[in-house]
């Protein structure tokens, strides 16, 4: 009984403040009387945007990206602080966050076939699209528990010291004699299967469900090529600039930076990438609450922050009023442009959601000796 | 207060706190991955049965003995001249020696981790040096595969192997050498004879910690191996973070401990761990 009538005063606090009758100090004070703070602080008002956001994504340059593109001018709107935290929303980290009772993460950038999986077992917030205005995203870009903040690309890179000719499709990838050298692929998958399928003849329309069996059979033809998987971005680009590989399957956004760096040594295009959606996506019980999650992603659909993560990471924006405002000298770059997206095939998210660990763990017995 | 106690006892409340330590740093959370094990994804022993049959995981099992086999014996090899070399020579070079052991010991592995990618690639110091003498035609593939990770692995492990070598040979009485030279023995008859013999135990007690700390290796193997080396380490880690499969991580977990825990009672059942380490 007790519980119930010092939750029911809590709701009336809530509501009061909620109203504006009583300030915030009040009602902590309220809170902190009826014994009540812990239960008080996850009703989610009010004080909750005195915490700030925590923004999970990937690390290194991104960290610095996202706050010039995002989280400054949010917190310079909103008053509401964030803070980056660069350590990685993996599916198994985020579940850990959430297993522990207490997680510490609100909004991650995480791969969109995560936040489907874990949104499907009730670990992540519907998305609240009375705040986020769906109509930012392109609409096969944003289910229910996630919406992508950008798109980028696993494209075919090359060293232009090794051929004259550009390798323009995955059974150019596969030709070891016409375009002779070591490669490099992605260690974790994405794209991979999918590239030794297309190497094998199969057609973008029929690539999904991907044939497993038939797609490590062609990457096995492949392996004596294949120098090094690379795990991280900064890898595949230290292959390239030491010229270790002749022709990899990279990042769109290491590409840009390679090309700059080697002064065209290293080329590379949108034909035949595959372009795949990033994922902004709200922890279950998020320790700041819904609603200041829910304004920061509607915040990050925004056409400028967009633009300008393209222009410090090349990543593409998601939405689609932001191709307009592109400047000129990025447009080409963009993988999320109309013209490039025609060029590039698209990831099946669903399938992924439905077949990642699995398929992964066959993918890295072969791979992996 | 502590001095009225028996002497014994003294010595015992000394000895306290490590076993409390042990207690909650490790069996508490231990008794955590064991659960796990059974629990995840629901009771039973499934996880235990997909550790027996899965061949993708024999293939990371036996990779990963495989290696740290090789490793072992390749450093004890190494340690042993190295040991042997100490025993036998000046002061000097005795300094020499240790500087050897020491220098490496006290760098951490993620930048020795680097340094060997730096000197092994295909255009690293290493091979470029080799193709300038003229050596090689095309550099040799010397990292991003299994050789790389071993190179790298043998390196680490020869001070772990180095000292328990040492202090076996020690203990050898320097007269039971002589008096077989005395009696007539070639050197190379001492060597085989008199002297290997009474490094036995440490050579099985250098090659089974050897052995131990290679079970575990994660940032090596990840780094040097090019994506293509999964070791036990890595693979529970990929378990626990990248597909999300705890219960087969922990259970994997518990095996290794088993074996790790087998061939602790074999150290100390076959060689004295004192002597190892006097």
């Amino acid at each position: 009984m007790h519980q119930t009538h010092q939750q029911d005063c809590i709701e009336l606090l809530v509501e009061k403040t909620r109203r504006g009758q009583i300030d915030r100090r009040s009602f902590l004070k309220a809170a902190g009387m009826l014994a009540a703070l812990p239960l008080a602080m996850r009703s989610g008002i009010g004080w909750a945007q005195d915490r700030p956001v925590i923004i999970v994504n990937w690390g290194g340059d991104a960290i610095d990206a996202y706050q010039q593109a995002w989280t400054d001018s949010f917190t310079r709107e909103t008053g509401i602080p964030v803070r980056i935290d660069g350590s990685g929303p993996t599916e198994g980290a985020i579940r850990a966050q959430l297993a522990s009772g207490r997680p510490s993460w609100d909004v991650v950038d995480a791969e969109p076939f995560t936040s489907l999986t874990l949104g499907r077992e009730g670990l992540m917030r519907p998305l609240d699209f009375n705040t986020i205005d769906r109509s930012k995203v392109n609409e096969e870009f944003a289910t229910e528990f996630g919406v992508a903040g950008y798109l980028y690309s696993y494209v075919i890179a090359w060293d232009k010291e090794r051929f004259d000719s550009a390798p323009q499709t995955w059974a150019d990838f596969w030709d070891v004699e016409r375009f002779p050298g070591k490669r490099t692929m992605y260690k974790w998958m994405n794209g991979v299967l999918e590239a030794a399928l297309l190497a094998d003849g199969v057609v973008v329309a029929d690539l999904y469900p991907l044939d497993v069996a038939r797609a490590l059979d062609k990457l096995d033809e492949l392996r004596p090529h294949i120098l090094a998987y690379w795990g991280s971005g900064a890898e595949s680009q230290q292959l390239f600039l030491d010229g270790e590989v002749s022709i990899g399957q990279i990042w769109n956004t290491r590409a840009i930076v390679l090309e700059r760096d080697t002064e065209g040594r290293v080329g590379w295009h949108y034909d035949n990438a595959c372009v795949t959606p990033s994922s902004w996506a709200v922890l279950g019980d998020n320790p700041a609450g819904a609603e200041p999650a829910m304004r920061f992603i509607d915040h990050a659909l925004e056409p400028e922050g967009q633009i300008e993560l393209l222009k410090l990471l090349g990543n593409g924006p998601s939405n689609p009023a932001a191709e307009a405002l592109i400047p000129e000298e990025l447009i080409e770059l963009n993988c999320g442009s109309v013209d490039n997206l025609a060029r590039q095939f698209k990831l099946d998210i669903e399938w992924y959601a439905d077949h990642y660990g699995s398929v992964l763990d066959q993918f890295l017995s072969r791979t992996g000796g | 207060m502590i001095t009225r106690l028996p002497e014994r006892w003294q010595y015992r409340l000394l000895l306290w706190p490590l076993p409390v330590l042990l207690l909650l740093c490790y069996v508490v959370p231990f008794a955590g991955i064991v659960t796990w094990s059974v629990t995840l994804p629901e009771l039973g022993v499934d996880n235990y049965a997909r550790l027996a049959n899965d061949p993708s995981i024999h293939a990371v099992l036996w990779r990963t003995l495989y290696l740290c086999t090789i490793v072992g014996v390749c450093a004890l090899l190494l340690a042993f001249l190295m040991a042997y070399c100490w025993l036998y020579s000046s002061s000097r070079w005795q300094r020499w020696v240790e500087l050897c052991i020491f220098l490496p010991f006290f760098i951490s592995v993620l930048v020795r981790t680097f340094g060997w990618l730096v000197a092994l690639r295909n255009n690293g110091l290493v091979n470029s040096w080799l193709q300038e003498l003229g050596l090689i035609d095309s550099p040799l593939a010397l990292t991003r595969n299994t050789l790389g990770v071993i190179i790298a692995m043998v390196h680490f492990m020869v001070p772990f192997a180095f000292f328990p070598l040492l202090s076996s040979m020690r203990q050898i009485d320097d007269r039971v050498l002589l008096a077989a030279r005395g009696l007539g023995a070639s050197r190379l008859r001492v060597f085989i004879s008199i002297f290997l013999p009474q490094t036995l135990p440490g050579l099985l007690g250098a090659f089974i910690m050897v052995f131990v700390f290679c079970l575990g290796f994660f940032i090596i193997p990840a780094i040097l191996g090019g994506g293509s080396t999964l070791m036990a380490a890595e693979y529970v880690f990929l378990q626990m973070f990248q597909t999300y499969n705890w219960g087969i991580g922990a259970a994997l977990c518990v095996l290794m401990l088993v074996l790790v825990s087998g061939l602790v009672w074999l150290l100390m059942r076959f060689s004295r761990v004192e002597r190892l380490v006097g």
